[in-house]
């Protein structure tokens, strides 16, 4: 699909070859991309949500005569068809990174909704409220996403990595799973039983779990952006962190079995019916040893599959201690391997509640249980209620009273979040860009931007490319664009 | 700690062994009511928000379009 290829960007790369440590090593860029959901109660007459997602746009649309925009912290801040706000985080080196920039978005999203509901409540009644849920799945069905992107080396085909990490994706969410009550019982997923559709009219079954769409925002010869779409939004800052930092030492392991022309080990472990496996998974709880079928002919249960990711990924890093070390800015690799190890050691032992602090879908599940201790007559609805409210960033009581009250696990200080509402990641492209509309938006000429581009576009035309993700050194380039916004 | 079971224990060091393991266990007890405590500290916070018309709620939530 040579469409795909950034024209403009052809030429520049031609003189300037991608450094090798970037091609040989394992560093890589992260980035998180998270639709929330909008609705209104409490309104004293009939109040759309599409409506009142313009209305948090607002100031948005003021400032950059659209709904989409870049953000100082490089981030991109965008209203979604379909009225859904949404926000991509700047690139990051490092999971930890991608987090603090995810919680970024948290913030930034809840203060456009309290905005909104200030100016709501003048005209709908003192009690309206504006929910933002950062979840997947609505009242009627409609799922939406949280996607994970992932730079990779162009050498190892697409298939390749479709293949081999799916497996891993789908059992990944032992951990990583927000979960969600559903009429069929507590579902460790939110959204396992909405990719079915999906997969029944795609040519691929894996493509709608990850998806094929390639525009690297890179060097288009050296690199392709893995397009992860199965993952589920997560309120927990250790279940964000931990599925971009294991999905990461996977990776590397395909990425170097490629490179030596030598196999993975993950080959065999390709599900007959990945869309089945998926809706196994998510009822976990329900049939924690369940067996999946493989292409292979063999079952295995999720459990078995993950430790056979594992132990590959721990014997890759015997081989590779150093260059892995080095791979990621601010996470140590033991410490992944570590909170990997314990999160698969208390799911074998059933002792769910050993990962509530941790774990989203267990964190639910232990408030759930308490309650309908208390509160034997507690409806289906108003569990559905409280598991909304779980995921509201703008107007929730529960996630707020788990962290208050210690029950979460926090892996940023609140100023560590409150810096990346403001600052982009320092270490790759995101800090030019995050320069850049600073300067734009102080001296009040009209840009624009993209994850490649920097526009002056009035009063005079300029413009900067940045190809490379990885760096944080301004080019001549873009040196030249700032002296304009002097 | 094998050298303990080479050679036969002393009384002392047997109730002492049953003190530390009485103290693990109400340690064990204390935390588990710890945690209930919590809870319901947290059920308490969220009482209110069980108090709105739960199905309005759930119902008001229909987002079109995404992915």
């Amino acid at each position: 699909m040579p469409q795909l290829r950034d024209s403009g960007t052809r030429t520049l790369h031609a003189t300037e070859p991608v450094p090798s440590a970037e091609m040989d090593g394992f560093c890589r860029i992260f980035g998180v991309e998270t639709e929330y959901g909008v609705a209104v109660t409490g309104a004293n007459k009939p109040v759309d949500a599409g409506q009142v997602a313009m209305t948090m746009f607002q100031p948005i649309v003021s400032r950059s005569r659209s709904t989409n925009t870049y953000l100082t912290n490089g981030s991109r801040l965008y209203l979604d068809v379909g009225s859904h706000p949404e926000y991509a985080t700047a690139e990051a080196r490092d999971p930890r990174e991608a987090l603090a920039q995810d919680l970024a978005g948290e913030k930034v999203m809840r203060n456009l909704a309290l905005k909104a509901q200030a100016k709501l409540r003048e005209s709908y009644g003192e009690h309206a409220t504006i929910h933002v849920f950062k979840n997947n799945v609505d009242s009627a069905g409609h799922a939406f996403g949280c996607h994970e992107n992932y730079l990779v080396r162009r050498f190892v085909p697409l298939e390749t990595i479709e293949h081999q990490l799916l497996p891993f994706l789908i059992t990944r969410q032992l951990f990583t799973g927000a979960g969600r009550m559903t009429s069929d019982g507590f579902q460790i997923t939110q959204r396992a039983d909405f990719l079915d559709e999906a997969v029944s009219s795609a040519t691929t079954r894996s493509r709608p779990m990850v998806n094929t769409r390639d525009e690297p925002h890179a060097d288009p010869d050296s690199f392709r952006r893995l397009h992860v779409i199965i993952g589920d939004s997560n309120r927990s800052q250790w279940a964000t962190w931990m599925k971009l930092a294991v999905t990461h030492l996977v990776l590397c392991v395909i990425e170097e079995a490629f490179r030596q022309g030598e196999p993975s080990g993950f080959e065999q472990w390709a599900f007959a019916a990945p869309a089945q496996a998926n809706r196994a998974v998510s009822r976990f709880l329900d049939t924690p040893d369940a067996e999946l079928a493989l292409a292979s002919g063999q079952t295995v249960t999720a459990l078995q599959l993950q430790r056979q990711y594992y132990a590959a990924v721990e014997s890759f890093l015997k081989q590779h201690a150093d260059t892995m070390s080095t791979s990621l800015s601010n996470t140590s690799i033991a410490e992944i391997m570590g909170e990997w190890n314990s999160a698969l050691e208390a799911l074998a032992q059933h002792d769910y509640d050993a990962l509530a602090d941790r774990v989203d879908w267990a964190a639910k599940r232990r408030v759930f249980e308490a309650l309908r201790h208390r509160r034997p007559n507690v409806t289906f609805a108003q569990l559905e209620q409280l598991e909304l409210d779980y995921h509201d960033i703008a107007n929730g009581r529960l996630y707020g009273s788990l962290t208050t009250r210690e029950q979460m696990r926090q892996l940023l200080a609140a100023q560590a979040v409150e810096h990346a509402v403001h600052e982009a990641p320092a270490d790759t492209r995101a800090a030019l860009r995050g320069r850049f509309v600073e300067a734009a938006l102080a001296s009040g000429v009209q840009f624009s931007a993209d994850w490649t581009h920097l526009t002056v576009t009035a009063p005079e035309r300029k413009e900067a490319v940045l190809l490379d993700p990885f760096s944080a050194k301004p080019t001549a380039e873009f040196e030249s664009l700032m002296d304009t916004l002097q | 700690m094998p050298q303990q079971f080479e050679q036969p224990q002393s009384q002392s060091q047997e109730n002492h062994e049953e003190d530390a393991l009485a103290a693990v266990e109400t340690n064990q007890q204390q935390q588990n009511d710890d945690q209930s405590d919590v809870l319901d500290s947290i059920l308490d916070d969220i009482e209110s928000t069980l108090e709105t018309n739960a199905e309005e709620y759930v119902n008001s939530f229909v987002q079109k379009g995404g992915e």
